[in-house]
This record gives structure tokens, sequence and C-alpha cells, in this order.
């Protein structure tokens, strides 16, 4: 008996499985799924607002820093994870339109501008002068003062890379980058990382007070008493920054597109416009929406910003991996 | 022999279609162009040299203090024993993603010697577990009689034991080699995403430049290195290598004064390299604020700092639990039909071959990677007939296979311990084959089968690599959440990171000590030849 039934209850056991998870068709348009990058906030006003105006329950997926989601969107564009993308930017951008992920355009829906932020109270305390330029950062003064991020595991890590090729050419960012090895900076693996737990001046009080993050970081380290009260305890440096600008598309094949157009055009809109400063450090696309006290006094967007012509999906490959070779540890 | 052929239809089916079809649809991608220059590359080539070496490095470590580890806990006898046992095979037994947290806490060590330091850590135990299994049960005759011709203890040892212990020193070695050389996220997390390794290179051609090509080329390469490791080892011991020893011999001579060398290398390595580790994140565990605090336990209930992660960690645990669960079923109950199925083994030459050709089958799935598994059911299952990859079945799918081989390795070669003698003797005795299984060796075999089903559950909880290319939102399991955790830190975060990790070890070791504690000494399944 058992030697009979083994093999067809373990073919019927298999089949059961297959036949299980076989995709179902949901014919429920009472959900979007938004899949973002783990730094994307939807709060849950927004998540009401847009509940009221649609009858519909916004799910978010998050999918990994910038480059992970746009990456996991491509292997699974036959059967997508979700219903919109929110966040790819302009370094991950041609690669999401080269493999045809998005279903009509991709819409700008915030921009931040990545730049270098030192701590100023650690450069008072220390009786040095702050740093003003990206090339400082390769003086003695400031060696072993650095953090930044891994460009080829974090976007705003990869926004710098960019705005070095742009900033000292093709010829002049590899060794620019030698420099800043031999000047001992730190490489953390994500923003996270670098500015929350390496950083001196931000909650995690870490060892390095020039940390790469964006122009509007100082504004949410305005302090109510000590030194600073009343004013930023960091400042940015309005030098080699990157203009990351994030975008909003509906994925090919989404399973519910209807509702998904509607939460793609609604996150274009004021009420979730105005989230956008405070919850996820970048300035919102539309013009209209107020932007906070603190942002107007220690939060100005760049000047400058470089890289923005540069072709990212077609070099990213090549600087990646040469900048692998500058920074690897084996 | 037809009935036989019926009966490895489930099993071939399984890994077949589940396996081998997304095997080989990465080989048919990658081997699309200009496949062989990404080996001469300079930074793959790196990549494997690196890979090479520190493997062999972690592996001649864990030997070396692992030697002597063994004599001291399997072939003496003193109180306390069972405990140290216990402990030293709680690294073995922790979710790799759990060992890079334990290490992450040292991070003033350079990145290179501190993931060759968390390899030995893991394979410490398994070394002496291998040996001790061995030398336990080895009778002792051979040794006294050279002791009484005037060999001393150190010559006795090199001359007289090592040899015997050849076989297995060379499966724990190869063992060992093949974790080391295999090894994602450990090498993933110490090497803070700098140190590249055959299997890192995967993950990064596959997943940030989706190059398909030097992906695949390298998993190609990736299961070389382990068909190789697996070829020598088995050339060697010349019999199936198991995992699991037993038949302790019960009088063992407690240990005297001449042992003080072997004492010293084993009370170092188990408190400074296993137990202080250990401890360090119990204490960061029950630490907030730099207060004695329960608070990182509490926050497990939610989602971390700026609500990091898609589900809780307690959401995540039970994600865990279910699936392995799903994976460890399939795995026991195809991995017990396999070894049943090569166990009976016609003793004609064609019979041999056919049985090793199956053997090899299924045991190449433990030199395949998950990462490279779980890229494969991306490209796979995504469309086409079998759109599976949308369903959280393929976490615990991919588990199983993983643990498929595992399980293989447990049982078929304890039937094969059992000998032909019962058989023959029931036979003669008028039993049919079936009631032979039923009366005879599955009594005998159901330790090792609680045991397979330990090591199956053991894999599904750690198995990280595919789990992060296929569990998305609410579908993340233990291993992934804690990725998350760890990767993007923050006070919260990190304390949540190693409330888990201290979670996972305290239960690792009570689960183990318990364990130990159950199982007759004088088991009779020696897996271990």
């Amino acid at each position: 008996m058992f030697k009979k039934f083994a093999p067809i209850a373990a073919a019927g056991v298999i089949a059961l499985a297959l036949t299980a998870c076989a995709p179902m068709g949901d014919a429920t348009p009472t959900e979007v799924t938004v899949v973002t990058h783990d730094s994307a906030v939807f709060t849950d006003d927004v998540i009401a607002e847009f509940k009221s105006q649609t009858g519909i329950t916004i799910k978010q997926i998050k999918a990994g820093d910038t480059g992970a989601m746009t990456n996991k969107l491509v292997l699974t564009k036959e059967a997508p994870i979700g219903d919109v993308v929110y966040g790819i930017d302009n370094t991950f951008s041609g690669v999401a339109i080269e493999n045809e992920i998005i279903d009509g355009e991709l819409a700008p829906v915030n921009f931040g501008d990545v730049c270098f932020n030192y701590d100023k109270a650690w450069f008072a305390n220390n009786e040095q002068p702050a740093p003003t330029s990206i090339k400082d950062l390769t003086k003695p003064a400031f060696k072993g003062l650095t953090v930044l991020t891994n460009p080829t595991t974090s976007s705003p890590g990869l926004a710098f890379l960019a705005a070095t090729v742009d900033v000292f050419g093709e010829n002049g960012w590899e060794q620019y980058w030698t420099a800043l090895k031999a000047n001992e900076v730190k490489v953390a693996a994500g923003w996270e990382d670098a500015y929350f737990t390496e950083f001196s001046g931000s909650s995690g009080k870490g060892a390095y007070p020039i940390v790469l993050s964006y122009s509007s970081s100082p504004a949410f380290e305005v302090r109510d008493s000590g030194d600073f009260a009343g004013e930023s305890q960091t400042a940015s440096i309005d030098d080699g920054c990157f203009r990351q600008t994030e975008y909003v598309g509906v994925l090919k094949k989404a399973k519910n597109p209807a509702a998904a157009k509607k939460l793609a055009e609604f996150l274009l809109t004021e009420p979730f416009q105005k989230t956008l400063a405070d919850n996820m450090y970048v300035y919102p696309i539309l013009g209209t929406v107020e932007l906070p006290k603190a942002w107007a006094d220690f939060a100005p967007p760049a000047k400058n910003t470089f890289g923005g012509s540069l072709d990212i999906s077609k070099n990213r490959k090549v600087w990646l991996t040469k900048w692998s070779e500058i920074f690897a540890v084996n | 022999m037809s009935k036989k052929i019926w009966l490895w239809a489930a099993p071939l089916v399984f890994i077949g279609v589940l396996f081998y079809w997304p095997l080989l649809k990465i080989i048919g991608v990658g081997l699309s162009a200009n496949w062989f220059e990404v080996y001469f590359e300079p930074t793959t080539l790196k990549a494997i040299w690196f890979t090479i070496w520190q493997a062999a490095v972690s592996t001649l470590i864990a030997l070396l203090i692992g030697i002597p580890g063994a004599y001291v806990l399997y072939r003496k006898q003193f109180f306390g024993q069972r405990f140290i046992r216990a402990l030293i095979t709680v690294p073995l037994v922790l979710p790799t993603i759990v060992v890079a947290i334990v290490f992450s806490t040292f991070r003033e060590i350079p990145a290179i010697p501190l993931i060759i330091l968390a390899h030995v850590f893991v394979n410490y135990s398994l070394v002496v577990r291998t040996l001790g299994g061995v030398w336990a049960t080895m009778d002792n005759e051979t040794e006294e009689a050279a002791a009484l011709a005037g060999a001393g203890r150190l010559r006795t040892t090199l001359q007289v034991t090592l040899p015997q212990l050849k076989p297995a020193i060379v499966s724990a070695s190869a063992l060992t080699f093949l974790f080391c050389s295999s090894s994602y996220g450990i090498i993933l997390i110490l090497g803070d995403g700098q140190v590249q390794s055959v299997e890192t290179q995967i993950a990064t051609a596959a997943l940030q430049f989706l190059d398909l090509n030097k992906a695949a080329a390298l998993a190609l390469l990736q299961t070389l290195i382990t068909v190789v490791a697996f070829s020598i080892s088995e050339a060697i011991a010349k019999h199936p290598i198991g995992l699991e020893q037993v038949a302790e011999s019960t009088r063992k001579p407690g240990l005297d004064s001449r042992d003080w060398p072997a004492v010293a290398v084993t009370a170092i390595a188990v408190l400074a390299m296993i137990a202080t580790p250990m401890f360090i994140v119990l204490a960061k565990a029950f630490t907030f604020d730099g207060a004695l605090s329960l608070q990182n336990f509490l926050n497990l209930a939610g989602r971390g700092d700026r609500e990091l992660l898609n589900i809780s960690v307690w959401q995540a645990t039970l994600n865990t639990l279910r699936n392995v669960a799903i994976s460890a079923s399939i795995a026991v109950v195809l991995g017990a039909l396999v070894s049943y199925l090569l166990s009976r083994t016609h003793r004609t030459r064609r019979a041999r071959f056919s049985n090793r050709a199956l053997d090899v089958l299924f045991l190449i799935p433990i030199g395949i990677s998950s990462v490279v598994l779980g890229f494969g059911y991306l490209i796979t299952f995504g469309d086409g007939p079998l759109p599976i990859r949308a369903s959280w079945l393929v976490v615990p799918i991919v588990q199983a296979l993983m643990a498929l081989p595992l399980v293989i390795r447990l049982i078929y070669p304890a039937l094969i311990s059992i000998g032909a003698d019962h058989r023959e003797a029931a036979a003669l005795a008028g039993a049919n084959s079936r009631q032979t299984w039923w009366h005879i060796e599955s009594g005998i075999i159901r330790n090792v089968i609680f045991t397979a089903i330990g090591f199956a559950v053991i894999a599904g909880i750690g198995e990280f690599g595919a789990a992060s290319l296929l569990a998305f939102g609410d579908q993340a399991t233990l291993p992934t959440v804690l990725y998350a955790l760890i990767s993007r830190p923050g006070s919260s975060n990190y304390g949540m990171a190693m409330a888990v990790s201290a979670i996972l070890i305290l239960l690792t070791f009570i689960l183990v000590f318990t364990a130990s504690a159950r199982i007759p000494r004088r088991r009779r399944s020696s897996a271990l030849k």
C-alpha cells in the first residue's frame, strides 16, 4: 500500500501546491499596491484622504533602495509586484524606460539635492574651519572626517558619483575618489547608516562630522536648546550637489490599472505633496505648496547642481565597476 | 523494478521542475554570449581568488582548533561536557544572518579577518562534531598498544589516531570549505558591500546591473567549486558523508594532566570565539539608551524606526514558521523516499552507477546558492506555463530544495549502515520488503528522521538568499526582516536586530541542549562511517 500510494500522494501534493499558487485575478478594485524604496512614507492622513476621494486603500510595499527596487521591478515585469511605482529617480529612470516597465510616462513627483552636510558644533568645538567644497574633502585637514555612501547600494551615493564625473571629468573623477580614499573617508552601505549612525550631527552622534546627505537635512537638526537653540546644528556644503528627481508611474501589466492611474495622479496633488518635506526630506514638485519655516531658513535647494546632463543608465556599470576597484577591500 | 521507477517519479518531478528547470534557464541565459570572458575580468578573478583562499583559510583554522576540541569534548569525559557541546553547536544552527549580526558588533576588526572569524565560529562545531563522532566510537586498543610500546601521546595521535580520523577530517573539511565558499549573508553584511566573493558578485551582477550573462557564468563556476569539493571528499571518505554521529562508547577516560594543550586550545576557542560574541549580543539586546531595558523586545511588535519594515517582526516570524512547516514536510518526505530508494541498490555495476548518478542529482542543490536559485525563479516562473513566482509558496519550495540534500545525507547513510544483514535475515524469515521496512528499518531510523526534521527546519529558518529575492511585502521572513533592520540602522532598529538575535540564540541553545539530553546514549544509527 505504502509503496503504491507514496508517489501518487507526493505528486498530488506538488500538483496541489502548484495550482494553489496560480495567479488569481484580483477583481476587487478597493486596493492599490504601490511599490516604493525604503525611505518613502505615506502618512495615515494621505491614505485616508485617498480613500475618501476614491474609496481605494493604498497598500505600500517597500522593496529596498532605489536601485534594488527598480531592478526587482524589471525582473518581475511579467507579473509585477504592484500597480504603481513611487520613487524611481533620474539615476535609474533610464533602466525603467529601457526595460519598458512603465505604462505611459514617468511623472516627476519630488526633488532633492544630494549635498554634503557638516556638523557645525563639531567644527566649532575643534576650532577648525568647516569645508566649503568637495575638493576640501581630500585635504589633510579633513582626513578621516567624512562618511559617504556606497554608490552600488545607495542612490545618494550614485548621485554623488555622477556629480564627481561631471565636476572632474571622465579623466579626473577616479583620481578624486582615489584621493578621497587616501584621506580615509568612511563608506557606509546606505544613507540611513551614514546619516543616523556615523554622522556626529544627528541622532546617532557618530564619529564623522561630514556626511553625504541632502541640502534639506539641516532643517531636521534645528535644536530647542544649547548652543544651537533656534538654529540648525548642521549646514549643507553648496558644492558638487546633484539634483535627484523622483518619479511616479503606473506599472505595465498592473492588476488594477484604473486605480493605479488614480493614485499616480493623486500623488501629484496638494494633499500628498505637502507631506513630502516633513516626511521624506525632499522638495515637492508642485510649486504652490508652502514649505515649512525651517526649510526656508536652513534648507534652501543648491544653487548649482551637477551631473544632470549625463547619461547615467548607460555609464552606471562602468562607473560603479571602476569605483568598486578603487574601494575594493579584497 | 517498475514499482521503483514509479516511486522515483515524485521526487524527480519535484526536483526537475522546481530546481533543474530554473537552473537550466539561468545557464541558457548565461551562456548566450561572451560568457567565458567574464572569468578573466580582473574583478571576477579577484572575487574567485578571495572566495577560494578565505574558504581554505577558514577551513584550516577550524580544523586546527577543531581537532583538539573533538578530542576534549568527545574522546574524554568531564563534568559540563554536554553543556559545552550544546553551546558550540548553537553557531552551526543559527541563521547565518544572525551570525553576521553577532560579528557586526566587532566592527573595529577589519572586514576580511572578521569574515574568517565568523566562518570559523560557524564551522568549529561542524569539525568537532564530525570528528568527535568518529573519535568517540573508535576503539582505543591500538592506541593503548602504541602507548604500551612506549609511543608518546603526540606520536600516538599523529601516527595512530589521525590516520583513522582521515575520512572524517576530509568530510568535515569539505563541508566547511563548501559553507565558506558559498557564504553570502556573512560576507554581504560584514564586508559592507565592499568585499567581493563569487556569491556577492552573482548578486551584484543580477540585482545591480541586471547582467544575466555574468550572473549565470558565475553561478556555473560556483556550482563547479561545489561539485569538485564534494567529489574529492567522497572519493577519499569512500562512503556517503553523513552529518550526525552517535553510538558513543559509554566508558571514556577523564581528562588528565597531559591533556593540557588540547584543553587550553579548546577553552580559549569556546570562551573567546563562541561564548563571548553571543554574550555581547545578549547584553546589547537588553540595553536601550545605555540602560538595562526590555524596550528592544517591546519594539518587535512594531515596524521599526521610520516604519522601515512592511510588517512587524512577529508577523515575519509567523511567515517563517508557516514556510518552515511546509518546507520541512516536503524535504523530509521526499528525502526519506529518495534515501530509501537509493539504499536499495542492486549489486550490478549498472545499478550502482545509476544510483550514484541519482545521488549526485539530488546533491547538487546543496551547491547552488539560494541567491542563484531565487534569481532563477524570478526569470523562470514570472510567466510561462507555471507562473508561481508571485505566490508565497515559492519561498517554502526553495527552502525545501535547499534542505532536501541535507535530509538525504542524513537518512541515506543511516539506511546503508543498517546493513543488508537485517534485511537478509528478515527475508529468510519470510518477510517481504514492505514488512522489512516497517518492522525493522523504520524503527531504527526514527531517530535519524527526527534529526533530519531538525536540520530541515534549521535550514528553512535561516534561509536568506532566496527569500531576499522572492519574499515581498507582507511575505517577508525573519532573516529578510533582520537584514532590513541591520542594514538600515538607527538606534531602535539596531536594538531590534539584537533582540531577535538574542531570542534565536537562547532558543537554539535550549533546543540543542534538551535534544542532546533526550537522545539515549547508545542510539543505534551510526550515520557517519
